[in-house]
């Protein structure tokens, strides 16, 4: 099942068409691959998805309602979450109140409720602590609950990033270079937590630049150049692709 | 004896005014300096309601709740899409335009004439008269007002602030309304800056509109500042350190003429040691950058 569908797409910044009539389809439960070299308009596409960019022309459905131009806080609302390329955690805030902060419908961001209804805020408070617990054991941040989000490494930092989003309930995950500038055994780590995601029935659609990854876990791949879609398949097509491995592999 | 007193009563009202400029500069990350003119639009319609239209103590301080609140949202809901410096800019017109209305509407405010005769509190039947009892009733009030504004801030709305302080577009790609919650939270603050605005014109039993100029706003922002913000304890030390300190110079026999003019002075000089050696205040957590 498709879950979320762009349609002709296009975004230019002045004269420059970072997007040119991108048409995409991302199913329930799959792992899609953006791939395609820097500048190729990968991260003008999840901008443009998660409303931090309007479209000039073309169409954004989820899940059969039109999202095109809808604020960000909205489209995250909805399901959509994303991880971007440079992270942006809270970095003065804890490891715990991160997560803390993502849960989604907390009675207790209303001041009043939070003043006056204080037995259910308390109540669900123990909750949410309950399941940031557990997400910090998924992705192995259980001994960082307490440091401050800045004191982490840059792969840990990525997985608290994730963690977040988790909180947050998407169910769709836009991942820009989730394993960009991670240890070799972060990256396993990281994979593993996205395969289980998708096992989870989450759509992910993740921005990678390292091959191998798309190999080892994309069911899908759609390559990009000069902010087009230049083909799309299964992962072992793309690479195959003998104008792929010209324009981008350079083989 | 009721000069300690007096320094007491006014400590409690700037820690309200402090403590609840922070939600907004410590907690939220925008800069404000417009809290002086809902301190005054606090005493002004507090004063007027009793004294015009001859409403007890709680109404007036109610309504001028709400009204400061209210006022707030003809600020917060045009600038809060303008970033940083932007945002510091529309305060500190609203706080220029509030303090000309103070001064020009002489029909209604008496202008730089002020307003004299204020009455004291008089609460369930009991009359506040001495320095003492209005002591008694400000760490009161103030105690209250805390009390809330620590349990406003250590909830999870407080947790959202310091998320959006931290990067808005995080919060927002959260599914965090984050124009609202910032109008919100701007307008709670000054809701509590009209309590004490009411405490302070019932106090002194006379208000004019200097009292509540931008040198006021500049005053209770280098409080917070300097004694750091984002937390609880930054804002009361800036707040005991601003006020105490000026005070103890006429100790030091120092003529009263200088004495004034040291206060600037001091605050002056403190702010920029503050920002040249410990850029998050003396007790902050939050750090501008
Ligand atoms: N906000 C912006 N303003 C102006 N130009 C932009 C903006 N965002 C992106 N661009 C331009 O759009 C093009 C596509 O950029 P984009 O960030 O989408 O590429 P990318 O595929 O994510 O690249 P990378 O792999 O390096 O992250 C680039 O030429 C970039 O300079
Ligand atoms: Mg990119």
């Amino acid at each position: 099942m498709t879950v979320l569908e762009l349609n002709n797409l296009s975004k230019s910044f002045g004269g420059v068409r970072a997007v040119d009539r991108v048409s995409m389809g991302f199913r329930k439960g799959r792992i899609t691959g953006l791939i395609g070299p820097n500048g190729a308009g990968k991260t003008t596409v999840f901008n443009l998805i998660s409303g931090f960019l309007k479209p000039d022309e073309g169409k954004i459905s989820y899940q059969d309602q039109t999202i095109t131009g809808i604020l960000p806080w909205k489209v995250a609302r909805m399901g959509i979450g994303r991880l971007f390329q440079d992270i942006h955690l809270f970095p003065h805030m804890r490891v715990v109140d991160n997560i803390l902060a993502a849960f989604q419908k907390q009675t207790g961001e209303n001041p009043l409720l939070a003043l006056f209804v204080r037995p259910k805020v308390t109540a669900e408070e123990k909750n949410h602590r309950g399941q940031t617990q557990e997400l910090l054991r998924f992705v192995g941040l259980s001994d960082k609950a307490n440091e401050l989000a800045e004191n982490l490494s840059h792969g840990q930092q990525k997985l608290l990033s994730i963690a977040r989003l988790l909180a947050a309930e998407a169910d769709v995950l836009l991942m820009d270079e989730p394993t960009a500038g991670v240890s070799p055994q972060m990256v396993d780590k990281i994979l593993d937590l996205i395969k289980r995601l998708a096992e989870n029935g989450r759509t992910v659609v993740f921005i990678e630049h390292n091959m191998n990854v798309v190999i080892e876990i994309a069911d899908w791949v759609y390559f990009m150049d000069n902010g087009q879609v230049a083909s799309f398949g299964s992962p072992d097509d793309v690479l195959g692709d003998p104008e792929v491995r010209k324009a981008y592999i350079g083989v | 004896m009721n000069y300690l007193l007096h320094i007491l009563v006014i400590i409690c009202i700037y820690l309200v005014l402090g403590l609840s400029l922070n939600l907004i500069v410590g907690y939220t990350g925008l800069l404000s300096l417009s809290h002086a003119a809902f301190y005054g639009i606090g005493a002004y319609i507090g004063t007027l309601l009793m004294m015009n239209l001859g409403l007890g103590f709680l109404p007036s301080l109610a309504l001028a709740v709400i009204g400061a609140m209210l006022l707030s949202l003809t600020i917060s809901i045009p600038s809060l899409r303008l970033k940083g410096d932007y945002f510091m800019l529309a305060t500190l017109g609203f706080q220029i335009i509030v303090f000309a209305v103070l001064y020009n509407w002489v029909g209604l405010t008496r202008g730089p004439f002020g307003i004299p005769g204020i009455p004291r509190p008089s609460l369930f039947g009991f009359q506040l008269r001495t320095v003492g009892h209005y002591l008694g009733f400000s760490v009161a009030v103030a105690a209250i007002c805390l009390g809330l504004l620590f349990l406003i801030t250590h909830s999870p709305f407080g947790r959202v602030l310091k998320a959006i302080r931290e990067d808005e577009m995080a919060a927002a790609a959260l599914g965090k309304d984050t124009p609202r919650l910032k109008v919100v939270a701007f307008s709670i603050a000054a809701g509590f800056a009209a309590v004490s605005g009411v405490l302070f014109a019932t106090y002194m039993r006379y208000i004019d509109p200097t009292s509540f100029t931008l040198m006021e706003s500049i005053f209770i922002l280098s409080v917070i500042v300097i004694g750091g913000t984002g937390n609880v304890s930054g804002p009361i030390a800036g707040t005991i350190l601003l006020i105490v300190l000026p005070e103890a110079l006429r100790f030091l026999r120092i003529p009263d003429a200088i004495a004034a003019n040291m206060r600037q002075v001091i605050y002056g000089l403190a702010i920029i040691l503050i920002m040249r050696y410990r850029p998050q205040g003396l007790l902050g957590e939050y750090r501008f950058e």
